[in-house]
C-alpha cells in the first residue's frame, strides 16, 4: 500500500533523452497503465520505479520517501516480467518463496500456499518451470509477486506472450485480484484494450513524453491531442485533413451512414457479427465507420454525430 | 629411414653423425678429400639429429639397415659392445691415453677416439689476468675480482657433472671398485670444498645464468666446456686454462671427459681404412684447425691457446664411466647438491643422503615371477569376455549394420591402432621388469612395491601415497583457483561499465594460447631467488626476498601461480559462454526480489552456470592432475621431490632413475585408475541434480 510520485523525472543514455520531464502522482491502491507504441519509454519508466535503471534527473518518491538512490531490494516493489523470468533451477514453490527466503521471513510455506491457492497453483508447487504451460508460468510469475505483499506491483507487458483467449481471461483475473488486494499497481502495455479495461488511470507516452494522463473515459472522449485520440480506441479515430482548415477527428461509431452533408463510397466491409466496420472513401481520404445492422453499398451520404478539431501543425486539440 | 637404408646398400661406406657447424663442415671437407683419393669406395656422411641418433642406430644396426660407421659419445660403448651393435677396433697408439681408456670394454677396445670434451676454467682476463694454479689462488683471485654486482666464480653447482671435479680433487669419485660409493669420506671432503666455494658463486645458478653472467662481465671465472666457445660474448677478453689443483690435497680438480668416438657397426676393409684415417693425425689436424675440436690424436700441430688449454685439461681428466650403476647416480647426487646449496644439509649429511637415495633408485628389480597362473587367469578372462560378447552379438539383429560396418571400419581401425594398442602395451609393461630391451615377467610386484611403499617411509616424497596426497592437493587448489578466477573475470567482463571488453577478453585468453612450456619457463625465471621479477618486486616493496624453491609451501605456491595463469582462461571462456545463455531478466528478477549481488550469484547465476562448469571442472581436474610441464619445469619437484606429482614421479622412474620402465608403467596404470575413479564419482555427482 503506497503512493508513487514522479517529480520532473528524466532518463538519458548519454546524449539520448528517453524520458522527458515526467510528472505524475499515483494514489494509494490505484491501478495505473502506461501505454504507448514500442520505444516510447514506458518500460524504461517502469524499470526506473523498480530500480533497475537509474534516474538521470528529477525525483521519484515511494510513500513520500525519495528512492532515486535506493537499491531495488530496498524499494519493496515486486515485478512481473514479460518473459516471466522464473528461476529455471527452482520449483514453483521455491520460485515463489525466494524473496521471502532472502529476507528470512517466517512461515514461508504457509504464505506460498495462500498465494498459490489464490491463483489456482496449488497442484503445481512441486514442478519446475520447464514443466509448465505458458499460462501457468505467467501465473507463477504473478504468484511470485503477490506472495511478497509489496508496496507496489509492477507489470511489464505480462500478457503479451499469451494467446488471445487466455489473455482475456487473465485480464479479468488481474482485475479481480486488484480489487481483492488493492495494491498500488503500475502496468505497462502497448495494447490499448488492456489499458482501457484494467486501468483506473492511463498514462499515454510517446517518444518519452507524457501525452495525457486520465481515466479511460477521459482519454477516450476528451483526448488532448491527435496522438492520444488516434492511439486510444479501436478501430482508431478517423482523421480528415481536407475537410476544413483544421484536422477533423471522428470516431468510427460517430460516423452515420444514410443521410448527411458528405458523400462517400463504400470500398470494403468487415463483418464482425454484432457490428461491421465499413471502409469508405471520402474524397480521396479513407474513413471507417462502425455500423450495427444492415450495411449499405456504393455511394452513401455521411454525417458525423460528434467530431474533434486538431491543430494541423501541433496536433493539439482546438 | 627408407632413404638411409637404401644408402647403406649402395656399395659405399655410410657414416652417421650428429655434428653441426664447424665440426660438420670439417667432416664434409675430409670426406670429399677421401672420396677424391678413393673413387672406388667412397664414403657418404649422413647427418642425423643427436636426439634420434642413438635410437635410430639401436633400431637399424641389428637389422642390417644401419651405417658402416657412426660417431657418438663413448658413454654407449659398453652397452653397444655387449649387444653386438658395434665391433672391436684397435685404434693403435697415437692417442691420448684417457681417450683410449674410455673405449675399453673388457679386453677389447671399441672405436677410434676422435675428439674429447671436458670442462675447463674460463676466466675474464680483465678481472683475472693469470690462470690460478691452485684452488687457493683461485679463491684469492675470485675474492679480488668480486664486486657488488659481480661474482668471483660461477658454475652449475647443482649439476653432478659440473661439481664432480671438486669431488675428484679431494680424491673422491662416484665409483669405488665399480660400485657407487657417494658417501665415502673423500666425497664428504669434496662436498666440504664445494661448501667453501659457495660464497664466491651466485646462488643456485642454471647453465643459462652462468653463461649470461660471464657474457655480461659479471662472473670473473666460470666452469664450462668447448660447447661454450660458440656462445662467449666476443667483447669479453677471455682465456681458458685447466682447472686448478686443490690446495688441500694437491690433487687436480679433474673434470669428466667424454670422447666423441668413431664406432664400427659393420665389418669392412674400406670402413676400417677410412676410420683409421679420420682418427689419424692428418685428418685430426684438419678437424682441430677447421672443426675447432679438441682432438684425441697425439701427433698434431700445436693448437691455439684455447684448444691447447682443453687439451692440457685432458692430462688430468677422468673418463666418464659407462656402467649402468654410474648412470643411476646423477639424480641422487644432484639432489644432495641442491640440499647443500640450500643449506638444508651438511656435507656429511648430503653425502649420506645421496647414497641412500642411490640405494633406492638402484634397488634390485623384483624377482621374476612365474607367468603361468597369470596367463591362465588372463586366458579365462579373455574366453569369458569373448563368450559374453558372442552371447550379446547373437541377440543383435546385424542385418541393418551390414551397411554401416564398412563405413565405421577405418575410424575403428585407427582407434585400435593409435589408442587401444599403445594403451594395452603400456599397461602390459607394468607387469614386466624392463630397461626397454629385455623383459622379465614380475607379475604385480611393481604394483605391490608402489602401493606398499616398501623401500621408503610412507612420508618420503618417493612414496606413492605422499605423492598422491600432494597431487590431490595440487589438483584441488588449482581447480578452485581456476574456477574462481575464471568466473570472477567472466562476470567482470560482462559488466556494462567495462570499456574495451573485446581487448581485455583477448588479453585474458592469451595465456592459454602461449605454449605451456614457454609460460612455465618464464615463470620459473620470475621466481628465481636472485634475478627473478617477483623477488625484485618484493625487495622494492621492502620485503625480504623469498627462496621460492627452498620450501614445500613456497615451491607449491610458485607451481600453483604458474598453473593458475595457464588454467583460468579456459574456465573464463566456458563461463563467458554459459553466461551468454543466462537471460539478464533472471538476475533482474532476483534483484527486485531483494537479493544482494552475492545472493544473486549464489542462488541464481551459479546454479545456472553449474551445468556448463561441471564438465569443465572435471576436464580441468584431469588436466591438472597430469600437469607435467609446470611441475617439471617450474619447481622440478624441488625441494627434494616434495612438489612432484604422480605423473612427474612416473617420468623420473622411467628416465632419470635408470630405465625402470615397468615400474613407471605401473605408476601410469595407477594414475589412470585414480582418474577413472574420480571420473565416475564426478559423473555421479553431476548426475544427481540435472537442470
Amino acid at each position: 500500500m503506497a503512493t508513487l510520485a514522479f517529480d520532473a523525472v528524466e532518463k538519458r543514455y548519454g546524449a539520448v533523452r528517453v524520458l522527458h520531464r515526467v510528472d505524475l502522482g499515483v494514489a494509494d491502491g490505484e491501478f495505473i497503465v502506461l501505454v504507448g507504441p514500442s520505444g516510447c519509454g514506458k518500460s524504461t519508466l517502469l524499470r526506473c520505479i523498480a530500480g533497475l535503471e537509474d534516474i538521470s534527473t528529477g525525483e521519484l518518491r515511494i510513500d513520500g520517501r525519495r528512492v532515486n538512490e535506493a537499491a531495488p531490494k530496498d524499494r519493496d516493489v515486486a515485478m512481473v516480467f514479460q518473459s516471466y523470468a522464473l528461476y529455471p533451477h527452482m520449483t514453483v514453490r521455491e520460485n515463489m518463496g525466494f524473496a521471502l527466503k532472502l529476507r528470512g521471513a517466517p512461515d514461508i510455506d504457509r504464505q506460498v500456499d495462500e498465494a498459490a491457492s489464490m491463483l489456482g497453483l496449488g497442484h503445481l508447487l512441486g514442478r519446475y518451470p520447464r514443466e509448465l504451460s505458458g499460462g501457468q508460468r505467467q501465473r507463477v510469475a504473478m504468484g511470485r509477486a503477490i506472495v511478497r505483499r509489496p508496496k507496489v506491483f509492477l507489470f511489464d507487458e505480462p500478457l503479451s506472450n499469451l494467446d488471445a483467449a487466455l489473455r482475456t481471461q487473465v485480464r479479468v483475473e488481474l482485475k479481480k485480484l486488484h480489487a481483492q488486494l488493492r495494491t498500488t499497481t503500475v502496468y505497462v502495455t502497448h495494447d490499448q484494450t488492456e489499458a482501457l479495461t484494467l486501468a483506473d488511470r492511463i498514462v499515454v507516452l510517446n517518444h518519452g513524453v507524457v501525452q495525457q494522463v486520465g481515466t479511460p473515459d477521459e482519454l477516450y472522449h476528451e483526448p488532448e491531442n491527435r496522438f492520444v485520440a488516434g492511439f486510444i480506441g479501436s478501430p482508431a479515430m478517423n482523421f480528415l485533413e481536407k475537410l476544413a482548415d483544421h484536422v477533423v477527428g471522428v470516431r468510427p461509431e460517430a460516423v452515420q451512414l444514410g443521410a448527411g452533408p458528405h458523400a462517400a463510397t463504400v470500398e470494403v466491409v468487415e463483418r464482425l457479427g454484432f457490428e461491421s466496420h465499413v471502409h469508405l472513401r471520402l474524397g480521396d481520404e479513407p474513413l471507417v465507420a462502425r455500423v450495427e445492422g444492415p450495411v449499405p453499398s456504393g455511394e452513401v451520404r455521411v454525417a458525423f454525430a460528434r467530431s474533434y478539431r486538431f491543430d494541423r501543425a501541433t496536433g493539439a486539440r482546438v | 629411414m627408407i632413404l638411409l637404408g637404401a644408402a647403406a646398400f649402395a656399395g659405399e661406406v655410410t657414416l652417421w653423425h650428429a655434428w653441426r657447424g664447424d665440426e660438420r663442415a670439417a667432416l664434409d671437407a675430409l670426406v670429399s678429400q677421401w672420396n677424391a683419393a678413393h673413387p672406388a669406395d667412397p664414403v657418404q656422411a649422413v647427418f642425423v639429429p643427436h636426439e634420434s641418433l642413438a635410437t635410430k642406430a639401436e633400431a637399424a644396426i641389428p637389422h642390417g639397415n644401419g651405417p658402416d660407421l657412426l660417431v657418438f659419445g663413448h658413454d654407449r660403448v659398453a652397452a653397444w659392445a655387449e649387444r653386438g651393435i658395434i665391433l672391436a677396433v684397435d685404434p693403435g697408439a697415437g692417442f691420448l691415453p684417457v681417450s683410449v681408456d674410455a673405449l675399453r670394454v673388457g679386453t677389447h677396445t671399441y672405436g677410434w677416439p676422435l675428439a674429447c670434451k671436458s670442462l675447463a676454467l674460463f676466466r675474464n682476463r680483465a678481472l683475472v689476468p693469470e690462470a690460478p694454479p691452485t684452488t687457493a689462488a683461485m679463491v684469492a683471485a675470485a675474492e679480488a675480482a668480486a664486486g657488488p654486482d659481480r661474482y668471483g666464480l660461477a658454475w652449475e653447482v647443482a649439476s653432478a657433472y659440473q661439481s664432480a671435479p671438486w669431488l675428484h680433487g679431494m680424491g673422491g669419485g662416484v665409483l669405488r671398485e665399480g660400485a657407487v660409493a657417494l658417501d665415502r669420506p673423500e666425497n664428504v671432503a669434496g662436498l666440504e670444498l664445494i661448501s667453501r666455494l659457495l660464497p664466491l658463486a651466485p646462488p643456485d645458478p642454471s647453465g643459462a645464468l652462468v653463461t649470461q653472467l660471464f657474457n655480461e662481465g659479471r662472473a670473473a671465472m666460470v666452469l664450462n666446456g668447448p660447447w661454450f666457445l660458440g656462445e662467449v660474448n666476443p667483447e669479453i677478453d677471455y682465456a681458458v686454462s685447466p682447472l686448478p689443483a686443490v690446495s688441500e690435497s694437491g690433487q687436480p680438480a679433474a673434470p669428466y671427459v667424454t670422447v666423441e668416438t668413431l664406432l664400427l657397426a659393420r665389418e669392412g676393409a674400406e670402413a676400417r681404412a677410412f676410420g683409421a684415417w679420420l682418427a689419424g693425425p692428418e685428418a685430426a689436424a684438419m678437424r682441430q684447425s677447421q672443426g675447432r675440436q679438441v682432438v684425441a690424436a697425439l701427433d698434431v700441430p700445436a693448437p691455439d691457446p684455447v684448444l691447447a688449454a682443453f687439451r692440457a685439461q685432458l692430462e688430468t681428466a677422468v673418463a666418464m664411466p659407462t656402467s649402468e650403476a654410474f648412470a643411476l647416480h646423477w639424480e641422487p647426487l644432484a639432489r644432495s647438491l641442491r640440499r647443500l646449496v640450500r643449506g638444508a644439509a651438511t656435507p656429511a649429511q648430503a653425502a649420506a643422503e645421496a647414497q641412500t637415495d642411490y640405494a633406492i633408485v638402484s634397488r634390485p628389480p623384483p624377482p621374476e615371477s612365474n607367468p603361468a597362473p597369470w596367463l591362465v587367469a588372463l586366458g579365462v578372462a579373455v574366453v569369458a569376455g569373448l563368450g559374453l560378447a558372442v552371447h550379446r552379438a547373437r541377440q543383435v539383429n546385424w542385418r541393418p549394420w551390414a551397411y554401416v560396418v564398412p563405413w565405421l571400419f577405418p575410424a575403428f581401425a585407427a582407434m585400435v591402432l593409435l589408442v587401444l594398442c599403445p594403451f594395452v602395451v603400456g599397461a602390459g609393461v607394468a607387469f614386466f621388469e624392463t630397461d626397454g630391451r629385455e623383459f622379465s615377467f614380475v607379475g604385480i610386484a611393481h604394483f605391490l612395491d608402489i602401493l606398499l611403499a616398501r623401500d621408503f617411509p610412507l612420508s618420503s616424497p618417493l612414496s606413492f601415497w605422499s605423492t598422491l596426497l600432494v597431487t590431490v592437493l595440487w589438483t584441488v587448489a588449482n581447480v578452485a583457483a581456476h574456477v574462481s578466477l575464471g568466473v570472477a573475470l567472466a562476470l567482470l567482463l560482462r559488466e556494462p561499465w567495462v570499456r574495451m571488453r573485446g581487448v581485455f577478453r583477448a588479453l585474458l585468453i592469451l595465456p592459454w594460447a602461449v605454449p605451456s612450456y614457454i609460460t612455465a619457463l618464464t615463470w620459473k625465471g620470475m621466481f628465481h631467488r636472485q634475478f627473478g621479477a617477483i623477488n625484485a618486486i618484493l625487495t622494492a616493496a621492502g620485503a625480504e626476498p623469498v627462496s621460492w624453491f627452498g620450501s614445500f609451501a613456497t615451491a607449491f605456491a610458485a607451481n600453483l601461480a604458474t598453473n593458475t595463469w595457464l588454467g583460468f582462461p579456459f574456465m573464463m571462456v566456458v563461463t563467458l559462454g554459459a553466461l551468454a545463455s543466462i537471460p539478464r531478466d533472471l538476475e533482474e528478477a532476483a534483484e527486485v526480489d531483494g537479493a544482494s549481488w552475492i545472493e544473486r550469484f549464489r542462488h541464481v547465476t551459479l546454479p545456472l552456470l553449474r551445468p556448463a562448469l561441471l564438465p569443465a571442472v572435471i576436464l580441468g581436474s584431469v588436466w591438472t592432475f597430469n600437469q607435467f610441464n609446470v611441475i617439471y619445469l617450474v619447481s622440478g619437484g624441488e625441494p627434494d621431490g616434495s612438489t612432484d606429482i604422480l605423473v612427474s614421479q612416473a617420468y623420473r622412474w622411467a628416465f632419470t632413475r635408470g630405465h625402470r620402465y615397468g615400474y613407471a608403467a605401473a605408476y601410469a596404470v595407477l594414475i589412470l585408475g585414480v582418474l577413472l575413479l574420480y571420473g565416475r564419482l564426478a559423473n555421479r555427482l553431476a548426475g544427481r541434480k540435472v537442470l
